[in-house]
Parts: C-alpha cells; sequence; structure tokens
C-alpha cells in the first residue's frame, strides 16, 4: 500500500474564496453577536438557544435539554444565521453564537418552518389527547396552539406502532406519540449510565424500545417521563389517576433518604397524586430515583386520623385534647427518670426543636432515641443508604437543647430491663422490631401513618406528615430546606409540633407557639446558626401566607362531588381572613 | 285577539236588556256544553288544532297529561351516548368536568385491557341538582360521548341523592359510532372480524367525508340535534 502511488493531486487549481475572516472580538475573551436586533455579549461557545433563552426570546425546541448531549433531531429550533453556509436555517441548540453574528428568529421564514416542521412531527402523531396522561403540560399541545393551529391534511391512514409498551415497572410507552427527540436515550446513556432504551428501526417506523429481554428496570428511569416532551412516556404509577391542570403544586422535600432532593407535590384536595423533582443544582439538579417517587403514598393511605385512647381489647377512639391531656398526666406519673423520648428523623425540624423542648424542660429528659427507617440501597449519584430525611435535624435540635442523641436499640433494651417505664415516641418509623416497646404501661405515640407502634401506643395522637405542614429537613450535608404545606390537615391530625406544644401545655409548660412557623421564630435562636448561616425559613411562605391556598379560588374545578369540595379549615385552626394573607398557623 | 270597541249609544233592543241577557246566557252554555259534551283535541301543536262546530275551543294544555314537545336543541337530562356494544365512548377525557361550570360532575378514570381505547370511566356521576343546564359538556366533549338530546327534564325526587345520576342511569339512547373511532380503526382482540364489520357498516363516515361538516362533528351542534329530532318525529309519525 505504501509504495503506491497516489494519483499527483492538480497543481495549484485556484482555490475557491472561503468565508470572510472573522472580525475581530469587540469584548475580548467574549463573543459579541446579536439577537433580533438586540446585542448579546456570551461566553465563547454558547448556543444560540442559551443565549435567546437568557434574553427572554422563546425559541420552540423538543429534544434540546440543558443537562444533556445536543442531537438537534427535532429541527423545532431552527433560526436564521448570518455565517449559515448557503443561508440555511440553523438548530440553534446546535450552533453557537460567533462574533458579529446576526440571528433572527422571527422572519416568516423561521415561522414557516415552525409551523411545517410541526406539521411533520404531527403527522403520525394519534392526537388521543383525550386519554393522554401528558395532556395539559404537553409541548406538542402548547406548540400546536402556539406555532401551527392548522388542521392536518394527511389523507392516508396514520401509521400504526405500540400502544401502551410496558417499558418497566415505572414507565408506559407509546410509540405512536413519541416524535424521537432521543431526549430518554440520552439521559439514560448519560446520566443514569445504564443504556437500557435505544432507537429501533427505520424512517417512519423508528420507535423507542427497550432491548429484547432487558425491561427499563433502572432505578432513574423515572426521570425520562419527566424528560419526555410528548405524552409518549408515561408514569406507570400515575397513569390514568388524574388530569395535570385540576391538581396544584407544592414545594416540597422528598422524604425517601437523606439526600432530600427538591420535589414538586402534585396534590388535588387532600390528596398527593405524584412527586416530581424540583431543579436545585447543589442537591438533585433535576431527577429523582424511582423509590423516592413513591414516596407520597404515606401521605394518602392508611393514616391516622383520630385519636385512641388504649391498646388491643381496650382502644377507644378519644378527642384529641383529651389524649393530650392524658398523655400528659402518664409520662408525669412515669417520673422524670422512667420517660424515654423517641425522635423520628421523618419529622420536621421544627416538629423536633418543639418536641425537644417539650422533653428537656417537661418532661425532664437527658437523652433522646432515634427511631427511622431502616436503611436501605445506595449509589454513586443520588440516593442515601440512610432513607430518613432529617437525621441531621434530629442532632441539630438535639443538640440545640443539650440532649445527648442514643440508638433505636438502647431504648429496647431500657425497656426490656425495665429502666424505661415510659415512652413519647415523636412519629412512629421504626429501625427495628419494636419489641419491649409495645408492651409497655405508658407508651405516647404521635403517629401519621399506622405501623408496629401504633397500633401498641396506650395513647394515639394523630400527626401530620410532611405534606400538611411548613417545615424543614436538614440533609445529610447539613443542608438545611424548606418544604411548604399542601393542604391543610386531614381530619383530626396536627403536626408534631402542635401535638408537643399541646402537651407541654398539659405539662405545665409556656408553649404558646402556633404552627411552625413560631416554633422556628422562638426556637431556632437555640440551634446557634447550625442551620446554615444563609437559611431563611421564610424563603418559602408559610401556608396562611400563600395565595390561594385556603380556599380554592372561585370557579376552580376540581372533579369533585358537591360537599367534598370546598376546604375547610379544621376546627382549632384559625379561619382565613378575607384575601387569604392571615399569619394562619397550626 | 282585540275586539274594537266603539263607543255607540245602544239600540232598542240592548236597551230592552233582558235578549241580550238571554243571548249572552245562550253563549255561555254553548261553549259549556261543546267542551263539555265534545271530545278535546289533545294536539299540543295548538294552531294545528281543526275548529269549528263539534269542536272544542279549549286551548289550555292540560300538564302533565299533554306535554309541549320542546323544540330541537333543547338542552335536556345528560346521557351518556352507548357504543354499539353497549359500553359507554366516554374516555374519560375530564374534559366536561373541566368545562362545567357548576363542577357538577365528577369522573374516576380506569383501565381497560384489550381495548383501543385504554381509557374509561370507573365512576361517571352528574349532580343534577348542581348543573345549570348549560350544555358546556356537550360542547367540551371530543369523543361525542355525552349529550343532553333527551328532551326530558330532571326528574322530581325525595332526595339529594336521587338526583346524582351514574352511569348507570346516564347510559342510554341509541348507539353513536363513528369510523374514526379508536376501536373501528385498530384490530382489537375484544371484537370478532365480523362483529368488526357490522359495526364498521352501521358506523358514520369520517368526518372529513361527511359533505356537511358542521352535522358530523361529535359534540353539540344544534343543525346536527335538529335533523335527529325531526328524523324522530318522523318515525314516531309513520309508526
Amino acid at each position: 500500500m505504501a509504495e503506491e502511488k497516489k494519483p499527483e493531486a492538480p497543481a495549484a487549481a485556484p482555490r475557491p474564496p472561503g468565508p470572510p475572516a472573522p472580525p475581530p472580538p469587540r469584548n475580548p475573551g467574549m463573543v459579541t453577536a446579536t439577537i433580533d436586533g438586540r446585542e448579546v455579549v456570551v461566553k465563547p461557545g454558547t448556543s444560540v438557544i442559551e443565549a435567546a433563552t437568557r434574553m427572554g426570546i422563546e425559541i420552540p425546541y423538543y429534544c434540546w435539554h440543558k443537562r444533556l448531549s445536543v442531537a438537534a433531531n427535532c429541527r423545532q429550533c431552527l433560526v436564521e444565521m448570518s455565517n449559515s453556509p448557503g443561508g440555511k436555517l440553523q438548530p440553534s441548540c446546535q450552533a453557537p453564537l460567533a462574533e458579529g453574528v446576526v440571528v433572527k428568529t422571527d422572519t416568516p421564514r423561521v415561522k414557516d418552518q415552525q409551523r411545517a416542521n410541526l406539521e411533520f412531527l404531527l403527522l403520525n402523531h394519534p392526537v388521543d389527547c383525550a386519554i393522554c396522561d401528558q395532556a395539559g403540560e404537553c409541548k406538542l399541545q402548547d406548540y400546536y396552539v402556539k406555532y401551527d393551529g392548522r388542521p392536518s391534511r394527511l389523507d392516508i391512514p396514520k401509521n400504526v406502532k405500540g400502544k401502551r409498551v410496558a417499558l418497566g415497572p415505572t414507565v408506559t410507552l407509546d410509540q405512536e406519540r413519541c416524535i424521537l427527540c432521543t431526549r430518554c436515550v440520552r439521559f439514560m446513556s448519560e446520566v443514569a449510565r445504564n443504556p437500557q432504551l435505544g432507537v429501533a428501526n427505520r424512517g417512519t417506523r423508528s420507535e423507542i424500545t427497550a432491548f429484547p429481554g432487558q425491561p427499563l428496570d433502572d432505578r432513574y428511569a423515572g426521570n425520562v417521563v419527566d424528560l419526555c416532551p410528548v405524552g409518549a412516556l408515561t408514569s406507570t404509577d400515575f397513569r390514568f389517576s388524574g388530569r395535570v391542570w385540576f391538581m396544584s403544586s407544592a414545594r416540597s422535600i422528598c422524604t425517601g433518604c437523606s439526600r432530600g432532593c427538591n420535589v414538586s407535590l402534585d396534590y388535588l384536595g387532600e390528596s398527593a397524586y405524584r412527586l416530581r423533582p424540583r431543579e436545585n443544582d447543589q442537591v438533585n439538579q433535576e431527577w429523582m430515583c424511582d423509590q423516592g417517587r413513591l414516596t407520597y403514598k404515606p401521605f394518602n393511605a392508611g393514616r391516622v386520623l383520630k385519636a385512641r385512647l388504649g391498646r388491643g381489647a381496650e382502644a377507644q377512639p378519644a378527642a384529641r385534647d383529651a389524649a393530650v391531656a392524658a398523655a400528659a398526666s402518664a409520662l408525669a406519673a412515669a417520673g422524670p427518670g422512667g420517660v424515654a423520648v423517641l425522635l423520628s428523623p421523618l419529622a420536621s425540624l421544627e416538629d423536633l426543636l418543639a418536641a425537644c423542648a417539650v422533653a428537656s424542660e417537661g418532661l425532664g429528659v437527658k437523652e433522646v432515641h432515634v427511631g427511622g427507617r431502616p436503611d436501605g440501597w445506595h449509589d454513586q449519584f443520588l440516593k442515601q443508604a440512610d432513607e430518613n430525611p432529617n437525621r441531621k435535624g434530629v442532632e441539630l435540635a438535639a443538640r440545640a437543647f443539650g440532649l445527648a442523641v442514643r440508638p433505636f436499640a438502647e431504648l429496647v433494651a431500657a425497656a426490656g430491663s425495665g429502666a424505661v417505664r415510659a415512652v413519647w415516641a415523636v412519629g412512629a418509623e421504626l429501625p427495628a422490631a419494636a419489641g419491649a416497646l409495645t408492651s409497655l404501661p405508658v407508651l405516647v405515640v404521635q403517629a401519621s401513618n399506622g405501623g408496629a407502634l401504633a397500633d401498641a401506643a396506650t395513647v394515639l395522637l394523630p400527626a401530620s406528615p410532611a405534606a400538611e405542614a411548613d417545615g424543614t429537613y436538614v440533609n445529610f450535608e447539613g443542608r438545611a430546606q424548606r418544604f411548604e404545606a399542601a393542604w391543610y390537615p386531614r381530619g383530626e391530625a396536627r403536626p408534631h409540633a402542635d401535638l408537643a406544644a399541646a402537651l407541654g401545655r398539659a405539662l405545665g409548660l409556656e408553649t404558646p407557639w402556633r404552627g411552625n412557623r413560631e416554633v422556628w421564630l422562638a426556637l431556632s435562636p437555640k440551634l446557634a446558626g447550625a442551620a446554615g448561616a444563609d437559611f431563611k425559613w421564610d424563603s418559602l411562605p408559610s401556608a396562611g401566607r400563600r395565595r390561594g391556598f385556603v380556599p380554592l379560588a372561585a370557579g376552580t374545578v376540581d372533579g369533585r362531588l358537591a360537599g367534598q369540595r370546598d376546604r375547610l379549615v379544621p376546627e382549632g385552626l384559625e379561619p382565613p381572613e378575607r384575601g387569604g394573607v392571615t399569619p394562619s398557623s397550626w | 285577539m282585540a275586539y274594537q270597541l266603539d263607543n255607540r249609544p245602544l239600540d232598542l233592543r240592548e236597551r230592552f236588556y233582558f235578549p241580550e241577557v238571554i243571548r249572552g246566557i245562550g253563549t255561555l252554555a254553548g261553549h259549556f256544553l261543546k267542551n263539555l259534551f265534545f271530545s278535546r283535541d289533545a294536539n299540543p301543536d295548538i294552531l294545528a288544532r281543526p275548529r269549528g262546530f263539534a269542536r272544542s275551543d279549549n286551548v289550555t294544555l292540560q300538564y302533565p297529561e299533554e306535554k309541549a314537545p320542546y323544540p330541537p336543541g333543547y338542552r335536556g337530562l345528560h346521557r351518556l351516548v352507548p357504543r354499539q356494544d353497549g359500553s359507554p365512548r366516554c374516555v374519560a377525557c375530564y374534559m366536561c368536568a373541566t368545562a362545567c361550570p357548576a363542577q357538577c360532575i365528577y369522573i374516576e378514570a380506569g383501565e381497560v385491557a384489550g381495548d383501543p381505547i385504554e381509557k374509561y370511566p370507573v365512576k361517571f356521576v352528574i349532580d343534577e341538582l348542581r348543573c345549570v343546564v348549560c350544555g358546556f359538556c356537550v360542547e367540551a366533549c371530543p369523543k361525542d360521548a355525552i349529550r343532553m338530546d333527551t328532551g326530558e327534564h330532571a326528574p322530581p325526587s325525595l332526595e339529594r341523592s336521587g338526583q346524582l345520576q351514574d352511569i348507570k342511569a346516564l347510559l342510554r339512547g341509541p348507539a353513536v359510532s363513528y369510523l374514526s373511532d379508536p376501536w373501528l380503526r385498530r384490530p382489537s382482540p375484544s371484537i370478532p372480524a365480523d362483529q368488526l364489520a357490522a359495526m364498521k357498516a352501521t358506523a358514520r363516515p369520517y368526518h372529513a367525508d361527511a359533505d356537511d361538516e358542521y352535522a358530523s362533528t361529535p359534540g353539540f351542534s344544534v343543525r346536527a340535534l335538529a335533523a335527529e329530532a325531526r328524523e324522530r318525529a318522523a318515525r314516531a309519525g309513520a309508526k
């Protein structure tokens, strides 16, 4: 091969004139360009779509995602650029801004391209919005209204592909609705690093599939549902359970592990429907694991909604105030030495501060025990082994009141040996079997959900989970993160802090705080800034200060029957005043 | 009908008084006997009733034995339109519940296996007490699954719960199907081939093929409903 003579290149043919040399940068080290007549200075390598988004200019796109590689295959974001070869439209997600380039995003040519491209994307789309869970948050719907709005001109039958393909345990695929933007494929290979999805076949028969015999069972697979700009990938758990436009969204924190992924808790009335990851670059970017997505279930099902006195055959329902009084007298009777306090790391920091205040000042204990769920799986990405969102919070709250933190096993041993005669449990989640706790003569349990400890309680007080109270979780890095209440406490349930305050009053303490905001204002000085210097409790307003929280806005349609529709403020909670800006607290 | 009265002086006969009294009693007795002994015409179209000798002139409609027909387009009780196999056309898309200004529609969706529509209403309840009979639900429905063409109004009930109409009460009336319906377009294991062919034969054409686009639009259309009412009346007349 090496001896073979290459044919001689034609000598000295005049090179065609190349593009003109780029002008010298007007801002050294940066790129200065013009988008829609407005000058923009960006870092070299910035794509047009990023620069335009920052300027507030909207360019439609499907396949581009800022945390994924650029595919430029949906062709929805094409714009006119003055440096494009032959004057062709350029994909603005892929084309970087160059010095002196003039970009136009609103010319008739660009608009015609956007409309024509949408017509192509919708050509074989089944338009079954009526049965599609994405309806209401679908970019095909939005862009059709905004950029197209014309009827289909297709006069032959549409392609028939797979409907409701169960890709895995969490994701259902509708191949007909897919526009093949490959966001899901890129997510699985680049972020989840588990390339379980691919594009099979060619041309109009292309479809997203998992590989034969290999379901999409990655623990982060649920994120492809959020990534999918259309209704192709839908959540099997959320499937057909509700319409998204009825739902409200509360800024919440996932209770699945100590990472504390920021989530949107989508709820309707007093039920949570799903969790979606909320963007936070420092914690979870915009992803979350599939196990975390299911942590809304305890907010809905298996709740403790009524106070109870006695266990087993003697159990009888009681009013909450009477149960609190009974709990206080029983705990006081057990004496300072015989009382132990069990704190759950699923309770919020405010709950724990209030509980620690009552424990140290009212019950005179010197140490608290930590319950909470047992450890689970973990990985290098998001999931932590500790499946409790607020273990750091327990430590902070205990330290604020000079209480020692002891493991759960010591409490079981002390109960077994008779050293502890009475236990006050704030939260009923247990890392191990309850053992001798279930036969204690006095077991006061504040539980949001039933379980072994709640069943064994001599006094059971209904508590609110994270969806029903404003609060703070401190994640494993020590980052304090606020979450907000989605709905008022169901039934007789109240936040742990309220129950602790009532218990404190019954014990003769001054616990005037009502609501977690007042707990924070009163007790957070004891934390001495341990929650972080830049942590501001009011970064999320408390329930009474949130517009539209109570009652449902007039004309809100939520699909419920009359009599179930009005959100009533439970007894004992301050009714909202006109305008809904009362610092209602509970 | 107004009578023109001219204010003239009384003539001789009228001044005698009694002949006029007797004449008036005669007119009254005539009407009385005619309405008492000759059968009343129950035709609710009052102007179409025959008049004259031995015919009652009574124009009062004896409700509820006699009922005036409602005009075409009258928004009566809701019904859920069935498919040919008797199941509702509704796919629980919640469009009616979304459009409803009175929030009187409650839906719970479920999944159905082996059917191309995938989604169906497990519960579909209309609170007729809350309904303001605006017809927005009919207009919003993308599947021609809910109509108000029954021509009835809500029947009285002794309890409020009697006004909650569920699928059992709502699903009635003639079946409707279009060639564009997914269960006719797609092969489905739940429908045998010969049955599918029969269903296709009775289905309405694609909207694009129909000559009157308005009349074939699924959902609320005064013209379509009026045409159907005329058809019904013609059928009733033929019988």
